[in-house]
């Protein structure tokens, strides 16, 4: 309730100035306590503030229909309160569908956190200002990279402790969020992509928990009597890692000594097992995606278009692997989701002119 | 003997088809039902077989990939089929899933190993699915239901038909005959039977009935005619042979003359009559001469001939329809002679002896035969005895005088 106040007061204080303000507005899948697009949200916030950008944010609670609702909404506002820029994530398979209506209606747009991957997608949307003009572009995450990182970090782990069982080899339990999304496919291909890269390491089974805690454990319960040598736990984000830690201990075992998990993501209690020692392995940062793709709608507002020397469509890495250290720093400058410090002018072309490539690693927020 | 309760042909047929139609229902129902049992216990086993048959690849992916919720929903759904009762899954890691009526949970199942999804060996886990037994036995009876309603409507219309039929084909017209029967009297025996019945039916068993009634009035109405013919011809019979016998019991049969006997009744009313009228009468007795000589002689042939000559004789002579003769005794004749006085009876007297005489004369030629005569008139309210008690002693004279001749009565001592 008080970070909604907060919007509202920094919402109306943009609309003080709307002549000269961009604005945009953000459609965000997930819920508004959610830490992960909570945290995607704030960085925004701040980027926005940088930047002087009028930033208005609607929550879908994870109940993908209800982007189609916001859609309306913002298309039957009369021209002059329609944003210049719609900002949303490809979640749940929404993004063509808003793609074509925003188009309709002449509102321009730009796909952040999750693009077009899938040859099904990509047959209904064309290339960006191709079939729908006012799709400017996508921003993505290199989602591979999170699973790739965090695996091999997890294998390592395991050949220093010699977790091997009986048959000498590592064996990896993998909990990935869902079938669909493209984060998820991606971080599990990573995963994959490390285990095939380690010889000693087999890879006993994958499941899907739906990024749940509850539902993790649940499962784990199950994986853990299914494969007893197994001592590997990657997990696609930090909630469900901490459901089969949870498990893992009721069952007597003690993460991090006799078990090792991996998560993603750059929740407070990430960071705080990352420290413990509970988590062996944690990748984050890629919730930065929001506020990069605003520096570059910045810059494409005020003429230095994107596409002459990034290219449209954008796979940026942006997944950093934290250690102890870097967990203490985090939470030491992040910790309370304020971003205000992180001056995102910095990053700008426009404001910069020096500035030839974008860097969108996390890394550089955290030195 | 008292007459047994009236009992319509239809209503005992009626009662009778019902009776055995409903047997036959029952017993098609009873085979029915039994089918139906084992049918019902072959389908219930088959959807069990079948459900879990495809349910086990589903539930192989969700153990698989542990998805407990989706675990749970899926044996809700089995749980949920009519026929099943009860489901339990339980999965080799130990979690054990239960769906559907706890009270069934003892009862044994159909069980099903679950193997993992595209490897070939191993369980993960088993199925166990137990039939739900309310389902089967309302399953049963409500096919055995349906049909015994199907037979029970079918036997009543059935009967409703044959009721119909048998009021409208049989028990209507046989009322009708009945009646007919019961009226058929003497006076209507030509009257003829007519049904009234519905068109379209061919010549059947009533039809031969009615034919045959037919046949029989006409047979009796022939015979009754053919009986009037026989009394009228009995009876004309009856009158002849009467009127021989009367005509016996006044003629004398050699001579053809009247006997005594009914000289006897009608003398009296003849002398009645001519006292009554004031009329003439006269009597004339007539002995043949010598007649016992000519039986002795001429043997007793010849004198009934000589008799039968004499009377055919008179008659000859006499007034037909008026003068009678009658044959009084052996060779006597009496000749009654109404409106005639003594002279004219004495003068026929005289003819007679004559033509007798001469009669004879040809007829039997060798012998010569005579009669004496005796004439009187009626003397007024004489009796028949006095009137020929007067004419036999004037014949008695007239044979003491010498025989052939004729003797009338003398008024004043002179002949009238």
């Amino acid at each position: 309730m008080k970070r909604l106040a907060g919007l509202l007061a920094a919402v109306l204080i943009l609309f003080a100035n709307p002549a000269c303000a961009m604005s945009v507005v953000f459609i965000n899948p997930g819920k508004f306590d959610e830490i992960y697009w909570l945290t995607a949200t704030r960085a925004m916030e701040a980027a926005a503030k940088d930047l002087d950008i009028h930033l208005e944010v609607f929550y879908a609670e994870r109940q993908h229909p209800r982007v189609f609702e916001f859609a309306r909404q913002i298309i039957a506002r009369p021209p002059a309160e329609r944003p210049d820029y719609v900002i949303f994530s490809n979640d749940y398979a929404t993004g063509p569908e808003l793609l074509r209506q925003f188009d309709a209606a002449g509102i321009k747009t730009f796909l952040a956190f999750s693009g077009i991957s899938e040859a099904a997608e990509r047959a209904l949307t064309g290339r960006p200002r191709e079939r729908f003009r006012g799709w400017l572009g996508s921003l993505e995450p290199r989602a591979e990279d999170a699973g790739y990182l965090t695996a091999k970090a997890l294998i390592e782990q395991g050949r220093r402790t010699h977790a091997q069982a009986g048959d000498g080899r590592l064996h990896m339990l993998a909990i990935s969020g869902d079938r669909s999304t493209p984060a998820s496919i991606r971080r599990g291909e990573g995963m994959r992509r490390a285990v095939a890269e380690a010889v000693d390491v087999v890879l006993d089974q994958e499941i899907f928990s739906g990024w749940s805690t509850d539902k993790a454990a649940e499962q784990s319960e199950w994986l853990y009597q299914r494969y007893p040598d197994a001592r590997l736990i990657w997990a696609g984000n930090d909630l469900m890692a901490f459901g089969a830690m949870q498990v893992w201990e009721r069952r007597g075992g003690k993460p991090g000594r006799d078990a090792w998990f991996s998560a993603v993501n750059t929740s407070r209690e990430a960071m705080a097992a990352i420290k413990s020692g509970q988590l062996t392995a944690l990748a984050g940062g890629h919730f930065i995606c929001g506020a990069w793709a605003l520096v570059m709608l910045y810059d494409y507002d005020r003429g230095r278009d994107f596409a002459a020397d990034e290219g449209v469509e954008l796979n940026q890495s942006m997944f950093t692997l934290f250690t102890p250290k870097e967990a203490d720093r985090f939470l030491a400058r992040f910790g309370d989701l304020r971003f205000e410090q992180v001056n995102f002018r910095r990053f700008s072309k426009v404001l910069n002119p020096k500035l030839k490539r974008y860097d969108f690693n996390f890394r550089q927020l955290l030195h | 003997m008292k007459k047994p309760l009236f009992r319509p042909i239809a209503t005992t047929l009626i009662c009778s088809v019902f009776l055995w139609a409903t047997l036959c229902a029952l017993v098609i129902g009873v085979i029915q039902a039994a089918y139906t049992y084992v049918h019902v216990q072959d389908e219930f086993e088959t959807a069990v077989r079948e459900i879990g048959q495809t349910n086990v690849p589903l539930l192989s992916v969700n153990i698989w990939d542990i998805e407990p919720e989706a675990i749970r929903r899926q044996i809700e759904v089995v749980a949920a089929r009519q026929e099943i009762g009860f489901v339990r899954l339980t999965v080799t890691s130990g979690q054990v899933f239960v769906a559907g009526n706890n009270d069934l949970a003892s009862r044994p199942g159909r069980q099903f190993e679950i193997p993992p999804p595209g490897r070939a060996g191993g369980a993960i886990g088993r199925l166990e699915i137990v039939e739900n037994p309310h389902a089967f036995l309302s399953a049963v009876l409500h096919t055995v239901g349906l049909a015994l309603l199907g037979y029970g409507v079918l036997t009543a219309l059935i009967c409703i038909l044959i009721t119909y039929l048998l009021k409208r084909e049989l028990e209507r017209p046989l009322r009708q005959l009945a009646r007919f029967a019961t009226e058929l009297t003497p006076d209507r025996l030509t009257v003829p039977l007519e049904l009234e019945r519905g068109p379209g039916h061919g010549r059947d068993e009533i039809d031969l009935v009615v034919e045959g009634f037919s046949v029989l009035q006409t047979g009796i109405n022939n015979h009754i005619t053919n009986l009037d013919e026989q009394v009228t011809q009995r009876t004309a019979e009856l009158e002849s042979a009467l009127a021989s016998i009367r005509r016996l019991s006044t003629l004398d049969p050699l001579t053809g003359c009247f006997n005594r006997r009914y000289f006897n009744e009608r003398i009296q009313e003849e002398l009645e009559r001519a006292e009554r009228y004031r009329r003439t009468l006269s009597v004339i007795f007539c002995d043949i001469d010598h007649f016992k000589q000519i039986n002795d002689n001429f043997g007793h042939l010849a004198g009934d001939r000589v008799l039968q000559e004499a009377a055919e004789c008179f008659r000859r002579e006499l007034r037909a329809h008026i003068d009678w003769v009658t044959r009084y005794g052996g060779e006597e004749f009496v000749v009654v002679l109404p409106e005639t006085s003594l002279g004219a009876a004495v003068a026929t007297a005289e003819r007679l002896r004559l033509a007798l005489t001469d009669c004879l004369a040809t007829t039997l030629p060798d012998m010569t035969v005579t009669a004496s005569f005796g004439v009187t008139q009626q003397q007024p309210g004489e009796t028949p005895q006095s009137l020929l008690q007067r004419a036999d002693s004037l014949l008695y004279e007239a044979k003491a005088g010498g025989r052939n001749r004729t003797l009338p009565e003398l008024r004043g001592d002179r002949p009238v």
